[in-house]
């Protein structure tokens, strides 16, 4: 006869998980975000531009869910709670921002990962295609920069995380036509900051 | 029947381009794009363009952004200390 097994068995799923971490359970918290965690730290990188930015959101927002799971009714899935919770601080971190002297939030040239688009760094005397593709993701970094929050987070989450029009709108707090309306402006604003020329490699 | 001038039907296509690009216009007014873009080499580079952004940008979100590692451990610290307080 087999032994019954003495560690618990398979994994929770996450509504237990998120049953256990309203009653306080820290691990299941934990096991629960971390399904998450690169996703929501890549959307706080592509709204900040920066690392450490997106860094010390990254650990406001674990801390807001955390003290807020008690409050999750599971009216959404969890996952749109939780980037909602990631867009809201990254909006405010962004208006913060704005409130400062200006710099410019595209790391340093040749710097690995602190670009908007998290470009590679560049090799030294990369050949042309690569050059170009390079100065593609510069502009669409910068223009992204210059977009204001919502609009940024209309790309971001759309046409970068690829999510459905439906949950970002969900996750940006408003209605879908509303979304769509300004993810299309602000894809404009994007094209007419790059360029076609850039954009077609015809530059 | 009152038809649209070419300017009018440029403007309005411009404003449009993203709409076409995601598959929003209805049929009607994708086929008023289509047929001014036949003649309007701003509006057909437009659409080519505004195709070329979506590419780019799905592609950048397709790369894989690792999350620093400790964030979760940091995030823990942070709570425990402030429920202490």
């Amino acid at each position: 006869m087999t032994p019954e097994p003495v560690t618990p068995a398979g994994p929770e799923t996450e509504a237990e998980l998120i049953e256990a971490a309203q009653a306080g359970d820290m691990d299941a918290f934990a096991e629960l975000v971390m399904a998450h965690a690169d996703r929501l730290f890549a959307v706080l990188l592509r709204m900040t531009g920066s690392y450490d930015e997106a860094g010390d959101l990254a650990q406001e927002v674990l801390l807001r869910a955390w003290r807020g799971i008690g409050g999750f009714r599971g009216g959404s899935s969890f996952f749109t709670w939780l980037y909602r919770i990631a867009m809201n601080e990254a909006t405010r971190s962004r208006q913060r921002a704005a409130r400062r002297p200006p710099s410019v939030p595209l790391g340093e040239p040749g710097t690995p990962g602190t670009s908007a688009l998290d470009v590679p760094a560049p090799a030294r005397d990369e050949p042309g295609p690569q050059a170009e593709q390079r100065e593609l993701r510069d502009a669409l970094a910068r223009a992204l920069a210059s977009l204001r929050p919502a609009d940024r987070a209309a790309i971001v989450l759309r046409d970068i995380e690829g999510l459905s029009t439906r949950e970002a709108a969900e996750i940006t707090g408003v209605s879908e036509a509303a979304f769509k309306s300004r993810l299309h402006q602000a894809r404009l604003k994007v094209r007419a900051a790059v360029g076609d020329a850039a954009l077609l490699g015809t530059s | 029947m009152r038809v649209p001038g070419h300017s009018a039907d440029h403007q309005w296509s411009q404003q449009h381009l993203s709409h076409y690009a995601e598959g929003d216009l209805p049929v009607r007014a994708r086929r008023r794009l289509d047929r001014h873009a036949l003649d309007c080499v701003d509006c057909e580079r437009g659409l080519r363009a505004m195709r070329a952004l979506r590419r780019v940008l799905a592609a950048d979100g397709s790369r894989a952004v690792r999350a620093p590692a400790g964030i979760l451990d940091r995030a823990r610290a942070a709570a425990a200390g402030r429920q202490s307080r």
